[in-house]
């Protein structure tokens, strides 16, 4: 059995923006020793194990704990479920079972006639003024042992993200799995409805938002009343990077979300569009007219180093970087319609990759994956291919149901989100890499545009 | 069954199709027949090799029934549900409670929703509904009722 202690950062600086008030990633549990045995939970031959994740056991009376307790179950089982690693049983199905008071009293023969293989138990206490400390075990319930034990203390002002960390370290340990529980998703969203001032089209304010992967604790990241479009998460998950028109001009500003600083690396030279970090977050690569027409460029972070990548008379734009960061993908209109493109990071070795009637907005996957995902048209509107880089083949993940443009991978390459006009107006959903596991994020206003995080 | 309007007859020229509108009448119209009574589920008659057999229960007769060839999921419910509420998956023994939830985890990863069931003999209808009832929750889309044969033991 491991058991290990984690503390959830909480309480960093406060700033300007409202991101501030967040909790940052926890940081990762202190390495294993390599001599430790790690036990993994299998199900019957050829299934999935199934798992069972009862409500949090509350170790204290007050109304707070007991909400959070029954929250932090739920939210673990949907994050569990997820991943589709393993078979979720459904929480309708445990009400004939006795919760349990404490580890000690666990009735594993019900669980185990319920069919579970894998049993998540967990309890929530008060430590200290607003903290809780909770500990989360999962047992075998055949051999009636707990094969992962966890403790974690922390704020008591987001108890998702309890359960979003233990979800990780279970999926991390029981199938060498790393899930994105933690991760969240930038967008830009007009659902507070404020139009521009002083400008010439009557267009919407955007602004950009952030959310929690699975759509919770959505916040607004910028305050310009003007247009702020096509947010990118760098690397580290601390900054987003996007195009504002908050001089009444497109240009490239990056937004320090928890320090609540603004940087503005192109510095007004020339419109400039869509940035896309490096992996390694050090570059950007970004579209710009600055010479004239429509060019990919890549530049340091702090607006030193520009490089220019192309040089035709058509449109190169919306750039994304291969996982390695040695090579970028466009969209390029040099053929007469917009067609993905690839070059390597330093300009050189241009190739075409798609020949279809219209493409846009490529995102290259994580590795191991090696593929590129975009909108492709298919109709009136786009549906959602992926383009494998090593196959040479294209599979359309959806179908037909609104227009479904922009995708966006997770981390690990299993999950896409995107926008779509499915229920009428445009919002951002994600999905399984096969296409399956449709969820709905958003539902106010409009939302344009998801980004995943690191 | 929709009848063919005269025209499409007159239209196509063939005696066959105008022989069959007359006499139309005459046939039962099974359709509906079949979806008042088997509203709940798809259900047929099967007898099983010996071999697949679990627990042991006194299968009622049926002199028509076919034999089931493929490596299926059995159902048994015996005579003594009527005392302890529980059936056997397999052979594992599982509570009515808990049974839908069983069926759907053995159907995880399975195309065929179909399930056969090995009622005792001496089961009322009642009792073998509240299973049926269950294996429907559970998504199952086809109930083989299992027998022997009159010349079986």
């Amino acid at each position: 059995m491991r058991h290990s202690r984690v503390t959830l950062a909480a309480g960093l600086a406060a700033a300007g923006l409202a991101a501030a008030a967040w909790p940052g990633r926890a940081p990762e549990a202190a390495p294993q020793q390599p001599t430790e045995v790690i036990l993994s939970i299998s199900g019957e031959a050829g299934a999935r194990p199934r798992y069972a994740v009862p409500d949090f056991i509350a170790r204290t009376a007050d109304a707070e704990t007991q909400a959070a307790a029954a929250l932090m179950g739920t939210v673990l089982w949907d994050d569990l479920a997820f991943e589709r690693e393993f078979y979720m049983i459904p929480r309708d199905t445990y009400r004939t079972i006795p919760a349990a008071r404490s580890f000690a009293d666990i009735p594993f023969d019900r669980w185990r006639e319920l069919g579970a293989d894998g049993l998540v138990v967990g309890t929530v206490e008060r430590a200290g003024a607003g903290g809780f400390r909770v500990e989360v075990r999962l047992f075998d319930v055949r051999a009636r042992r707990s094969v992962v034990a966890k403790e974690y203390s922390g704020s008591a002002a987001n108890p998702r993200l309890y359960a979003h960390t233990a979800a990780d370290d279970i999926h991390q340990q029981q199938r060498a799995l790393r899930g994105v529980a933690r991760t969240k998703l930038t967008f830009s969203s007009d659902r507070d409805g404020e139009r521009v001032a002083n400008a010439v089209s009557a267009r919407d304010v955007k602004e950009i938002y952030i959310a929690d992967y699975d759509g919770a604790n959505q916040r607004r990241v910028t305050v310009t009343r003007k247009l702020n479009i096509m947010p990118r998460w760098s690397p580290d998950a601390r900054s987003i990077a996007y195009t504002s028109y908050r001089r009444d001009f497109p240009d490239v500003y990056v937004s320090q979300i928890y320090q609540g600083a603004l940087e503005n690396p192109t510095g007004g030279r020339g419109q400039n569009w869509l940035p896309a970090w490096s992996p390694d977050g050090t570059r950007l690569c970004f579209t710009s007219t600055r010479d004239g027409n429509s060019e990919l460029y890549v530049m340091n972070r702090d607006g030193t180093g520009l490089l220019r990548l192309t040089t035709h008379p058509a449109i190169d734009t919306t750039p994304t970087w291969s996982p390695g960061g040695t090579q970028i993908a466009f969209v390029s209109d040099r053929s007469g319609s917009p067609q993905i493109y690839i070059v390597d990071a330093d300009g050189l070795n241009l190739r075409r990759l798609t020949s279809e009637s219209w493409c846009d907005r490529p995102t290259w996957s994580p590795a191991p994956f090696n593929e590129i995902a975009y909108a492709s048209k298919t109709g009136p509107g786009y549906d959602i291919v992926i383009y494998d880089l090593a196959t040479q083949e294209r599979r359309q993940l959806t179908s037909g149901r609104g227009s479904n443009e922009s995708p966006a991978y997770a981390p690990n390459g299993r999950h896409l989100a995107f926008m779509s006009t499915r229920t009428g107006r445009t919002q951002i959903f994600v999905m399984g890499r096969d296409g399956q596991d449709v969820r709905q994020i958003t539902t106010a206003g409009n939302n344009y545009t998801p980004d995943w995080s690191r | 069954m929709p009848k063919v309007s005269p025209t499409e007859e007159i239209s196509t020229g063939r005696s066959g199709r105008v022989r069959r509108v007359t006499s139309s009448m005459s046939e039962i119209n099974v359709v509906p027949l079949v979806d008042v009574m088997l509203v709940l589920l798809i259900i047929f008659m099967v007898t099983a090799p010996m071999l697949q057999r679990g627990v042991d229960v006194n299968l009622p007769v049926a002199r028509r029934a076919e034999a089931i060839a493929e490596e299926r999921v059995f159902l048994t419910v015996p005579l003594t549900y009527r005392k302890d509420r529980a059936v056997r998956l397999g052979t594992e023994r599982i509570v009515i409670d808990v049974l839908a939830e069983r069926v759907r985890q053995m159907m995880d990863g399975r195309d065929d929703r179909k399930v056969f069931l090995r009622g005792d003999g001496g089961i009322l209808l009642q009792e073998l509904l509240e299973v049926m009832d269950r294996l429907k929750e559970a998504g199952i889309e086809q109930v083989g009722i299992v027998a022997k044969l009159p010349e079986e033991r």
